[in-house]
């Protein structure tokens, strides 16, 4: 039994080594919208979340920092643009996060 | 937390979240106001009373996106699924718009009833638009487009229906106007609360 016990604690993902990074509720709803748009800009993602133009910018270059999104700048008319993307590695971590904590719930 | 998320609703809610400016519903409550009043523009404009029924429409959609939309809520890209579920749409839209407005000219001018004779060409009109929309709102996600293809559906054949018994142009102020009327009074009234609860932001954000 105790063998069992072990072998369940083996496989039983400890809560550290989950991406902190994306385990923050704004940067986990960052994250989320972006996952489900090819892109967006600055402003669709602020009314999306809800979160305010200085919160918004402080989670985007952390995640921009991670290599987790990328900020594609654009010109529409003369108007400079940025459009934010979550990149490759950005897609991995995310799935990779999702798979952890479903595991880690259906564990519990 | 995360076992909650679902991926699909998300990305549904992210898109639905683009048709809240009203501009779809106002849109085409325009286009059905004016068929509506097209028995009485016609009297005073023809033949320019066509550009009321064309115009409208389309100017509200992209002049309303360009500068009442974007600058609230920003632009999202969606899939590849998405943009080609929305290009197919557009193509099917450019194809049944004018052909609407043909059908609808025509049956006020009755030629179907005088060439082919009894309510079969109306009410296969109405079908046709009826299916047409429907599956625009099918394929678009967009449940309001149902809304519209039941109301200009049912609205070709009762106009045939209702010219004999109540007249020119009665029988089109009451088979489109009504619904047309009541579509753009949602549409502005939900195009106002979402300019209220989405101001234009400061320039520092808009220019970001």
């Amino acid at each position: 039994m105790s063998k069992d016990k072990n072998n369940i604690r083996d496989e039983i993902i400890p809560p550290n080594s989950i991406d902190k990074l994306i385990h923050e509720p704004a940067r986990l709803n960052i994250m989320t919208r972006l996952y489900v748009v090819e892109s967006a800009d600055f402003l669709f993602m602020m009314r999306q979340t809800g979160l305010t133009f200085g919160n918004l910018s402080a989670h985007m270059s952390k995640l921009e920092e991670a290599g987790y999104i990328e900020i594609i700048k654009e010109f529409i008319g003369k108007k400079p643009h940025t459009m934010l993307k979550l990149t490759e590695k950005g897609k991995q971590a995310f799935n990779e996060y999702r798979k952890q904590m479903k595991q880690f719930f259906n564990e519990i | 937390m995360i076992e909650k998320i679902d991926l699909k609703k998300v990305e549904k809610q992210t898109y639905q979240f683009t048709f809240t400016d009203g501009l779809y519903d106002m849109a085409y409550g325009s286009l059905i106001f004016f068929i509506a009043i097209a028995p009485i523009l016609r009297e005073i404009l023809y033949p320019s009373y066509i550009i009321f029924l064309v115009l409208p429409a389309p100017l509200i959609l992209i002049l309303g996106k360009r500068f009442i939309t974007v600058p609230r809520i920003g632009i999202a890209k969606f899939s590849q699924k998405r943009t080609k579920s929305r290009n197919k749409i557009g193509l099917l839209i450019a194809i049944l718009f004018p052909i609407t407005v043909v059908l609808v000219v025509l049956t006020y001018l009755g030629i179907y009833n005088i060439r082919v004779g009894g309510y079969i060409v109306p009410i296969g009109s109405g079908l046709f638009v009826l299916i047409l929309l429907s599956v625009i709102a099918y394929v678009m996600d967009y449940p309001h487009f149902y809304l519209y293809a039941v109301s200009i559906g049912l609205g070709i054949p009762l106009a045939s229906l209702l010219k004999p018994i109540i007249g020119d142009p009665m029988h089109y102020i009451i088979s489109f106007g009504i619904s047309g009327t009541l579509i753009l009074i949602y549409g502005i009234f939900t195009l106002t609360k979402f300019i209220k609860k989405y101001p234009i932001p400061k320039e520092e954000i808009s220019s970001v």
